[in-house]
């Protein structure tokens, strides 16, 4: 080398150590990423600086995957590069002189190559050069017009070993691929050619773009970074507004719902309410808040608030109290509550505190009221004119023979008997009928003792075949294994009240049923966690006609027989109910009607 | 002598019914529900019927209406414990509505008149 050559060298490269000396003041005077891309690829293809044709850059994506494209500077044909060179060169601008020029920040044309390039990904494939070239951080000299077979160390030829899309996307077959990597952070490529000057890419300018590389690489990382933090903030900011709202929002719904809310600490202090609960209590929103529930001081019903209130917070445990009467500092309120206490904690250092949710139900509580003695009234009506109708059959009897009688009588000045003994007959069923609405209407109070329910079931079932046969009517008894006459089955209640409600089910099923026809009574004993169980099965063939029969059979008077009050059944559920037992019925075509009667037992 | 088909469900006012109208002269003839009612209308051919609406198996009205779609001229007197039924256009079909009561001389009066107008 000759002396003029080796002088030549180093001015080549204090020029390329000013250029990286500049670029990297420039870059690090901002933080936004565009404008620092913009410097790295101005740098790189600027007359003055590397002088490349063209520069590319791509960014890595956070799954480390694909390179997405991000910026190009370059012209993107022939023409369009000598003019562009032309002008820089009539400018005297130096390069760090244009980039903090007016010139550079307002430069806003937007490239054709700029364009596709942000179009551009390229999927990462293990073992092919790029993917590499970011593992190994050393940058690719590329040269497919080379001819297969001729790489070296220093070249690439193939183009199978570069990944899918990137030399296409160039079009010229000699590029440099920079790997751009912030410590051992893979960020992004760099990739430069000379397509219309076509000067070779040499050693020296690879070495140069290597140390660009560094800081380029480094200065894109920490922007990224900051705009992640700036995202974030932002977003955190936002949060903080929108949680801000919905704290405002959650207070505005607490005001306005019609239920009293007081918020309590572990001490019993007041620390939230809403204006409800001023009425409620008789104080100011502000006066309430800091004071403390106390001993005897509000109790539902006969239960003190504070012992409640000490329960809920213990155990972690809602508890409700409904239709509820409060008294505050001894003044008994008239109106009615439903009151929940629900366990509450600001944050988990802070030991438990409740929530007091009161409602007042007064204005429900009357209208359930008023409702109910409506219905009792429209029961009465009911009542009242099926009486007057079961009673006015044998009244018209009674009426038309005591007529007959005196018209007999003033005929012939005899008395006739016969129809004087309809008229007895008429009179007794008019005293049946008012004895079983009589015993309907008393409220008479019912002793219960242990009794064997076998034996009560034993007597009915004997009676009701004695009437079974009258009609020629079949029993049939199925009590599975078990045989009820020889064991004890004892429950608590009123042999009598029992006796009376077998019976009118039994009665019942046989009047329903035709002659030659199959009563079944199933009796069976049955076992649960709550307890022992008595249930009896009374089915008749004949179908009820329909669910509302079904449904209406134990109303008072309804009645589907000739003859009756209609209250057999009617009385038989309220002795059911009596004894804690349920009574249901179903009926179909197929099966005829079954009563259903389940008892509790003591034991069996 | 007119012959008049009584179908009432309850017995003794069903005997009342029947013993007061073989006073009145007529022959008279019983059924416990409307099947029966029916059943004798076609076999007897009585001059009148009188119905009571509320009865088991077939019931007054459904009588009424199987007999005026065979027999359009048979005068029927159709009666029940409920006045009611007056507001039921079914009944209209019967050329008198009477409610039950114990004292039978507007009954015995509407049988003749009907009788008397055949």
């Amino acid at each position: 080398m000759s002396a003029d050559d080796q002088i030549k060298n180093y001015q080549d490269l204090l020029r390329q150590y000013n250029i990286l000396n500049q670029l990297s003041r420039t870059v690090s005077s901002t933080l936004d990423l565009n404008k620092i891309l913009r410097i790295i690829l101005t740098g790189v293809t600027f007359g003055d600086g590397f002088g490349f044709n063209r520069a590319f850059l791509f960014l890595i994506d956070r799954e480390e995957k694909k390179l997405l494209g991000r910026m190009a500077i370059g012209p993107s044909s022939n023409e369009e590069a000598w003019k562009v060179w032309g002008e820089i060169q009539q400018s005297s601008f130096s390069l760090e002189e244009y980039l903090n020029s007016e010139k550079f920040d307002t430069q806003t044309r937007v490239s054709l190559l700029d364009d596709q390039i942000k179009k551009l990904k390229i999927s990462l494939v293990q073992g092919k050069e790029i993917s590499s070239c970011l593992e190994d951080g050393i940058p690719r000299n590329v040269d497919l017009s080379a001819g297969y077979g001729s790489d070296d160390s220093y070249r690439i030829t193939d183009i199978s070993r570069i990944e899918a899309g990137l030399t296409e996307f160039l079009d010229y077959p000699k590029f440099c691929i920079i790997p751009l990597i912030s410590r051992t952070k893979k960020v992004g490529i760099l990739i430069v050619d000379n397509k219309f000057n076509h000067r070779e890419i040499t050693r020296d300018d690879i070495d140069f773009l290597f140390m660009l590389s560094q800081f380029a690489a480094s200065s894109i990382r920490n922007t990224l970074i900051y705009n992640d933090l700036k995202d974030s903030l932002e977003a955190l900011a936002k949060l903080n507004s929108k949680l801000e709202f919905l704290k405002e929002y959650n207070e505005k719904i607490i005001e306005s719902i019609p239920v009293s809310i007081i918020v309590l600490d572990h001490d019993f202090k007041v620390t939230l309410c809403n204006s409800n609960s001023e009425k409620l209590m008789g104080r100011t929103k502000d006066s309430l808040i800091g004071r403390k529930i106390r001993k005897g001081l509000i109790f539902l019903d006969e239960l003190d608030l504070y012992y409640e209130l000490s329960k809920v917070m213990k155990e972690k445990r809602a508890e409700g109290f409904y239709k509820t009467v409060v008294t505050f500092g001894g003044r008994k309120n008239s109106d009615i509550y439903d009151i929940i206490l629900v366990p509450f904690k600001f944050s988990p250092e802070i030991p438990e505190g409740a929530v007091v949710i009161i409602e007042n139900i007064t204005k429900t509580v009357r209208l359930e009221q008023s409702l109910a003695e409506a219905k009792r009234l429209s029961e009465l009506g009911r009542l009242s004119a099926t009486v007057a109708h079961e009673i006015r059959n044998p009244l018209i009897a009674i009426g038309g023979y005591a007529n007959r009688v005196k018209k007999k009588y003033t005929e012939s000045g005899q008395i006739n008997e016969e129809n004087l003994d309809i008229i007895i007959s008429e009179i007794t069923r008019l005293e049946k009928i008012v004895n079983e609405i009589l015993d309907y209407a008393a409220e008479r109070k019912v002793e219960h003792n242990e009794i064997n329910i076998g034996k009560v079931l034993q007597e009915c079932i004997s009676l009701a075949q004695a009437a079974a046969e009258q009609k020629n009517i079949d029993i049939v008894i199925d009590c599975g294994s078990d045989s009820i006459s020889s064991r004890e089955i004892i429950m608590n209640g009123s042999f009598d009240n029992l006796k009376q409600a077998f019976l009118n089910v039994f009665n019942n099923a046989i009047e329903a049923s035709e002659t030659r026809d199959k009563v079944g009574i199933c009796i069976q004993l049955e076992e649960d966690e709550d307890g022992k169980y008595l249930i009896i099965k009374i089915n008749n063939r004949s179908y009820l006609g329909s669910e509302e029969d079904a449904h209406n059979i134990f109303l008072p008077f309804y009645t589907t027989k000739l003859r009756g009050s209609g209250l057999g059944l009617t009385i038989t559920k309220r002795i059911v109910e009596q004894h804690a037992g349920k009574i249901d019925v179903a009926s179909n075509i197929d099966i005829g009607t079954t009563f259903t009667i389940k008892l509790p037992l003591v034991r069996f | 002598m007119k012959k008049i088909l009584v179908v009432e469900d309850d017995m003794p006012i069903r005997n009342l019914y029947k013993e007061e109208l073989i006073d009145e002269g007529y022959d008279v003839v019983t059924a416990p529900d409307g099947v029966v009612g029916y059943e004798l209308f076609r076999k007897e051919k009585p001059d009148l019927i009188t119905i009571d609406i509320k009865m088991p198996n077939m019931n007054g009205l459904e009588l009424l209406d199987k007999i005026r779609k065979e027999d359009k001229c048979i005068p029927i007197i159709i009666y029940s414990a409920y006045g009611e039924f007056t507001q039921n256009f079914s009944t209209w079909a019967a050329d008198e509505y009477l409610v039950k009561s114990s004292d039978l001389t507007e009954f015995k009066n509407r049988v003749r008149e009907l009788l008397d107008r055949k």
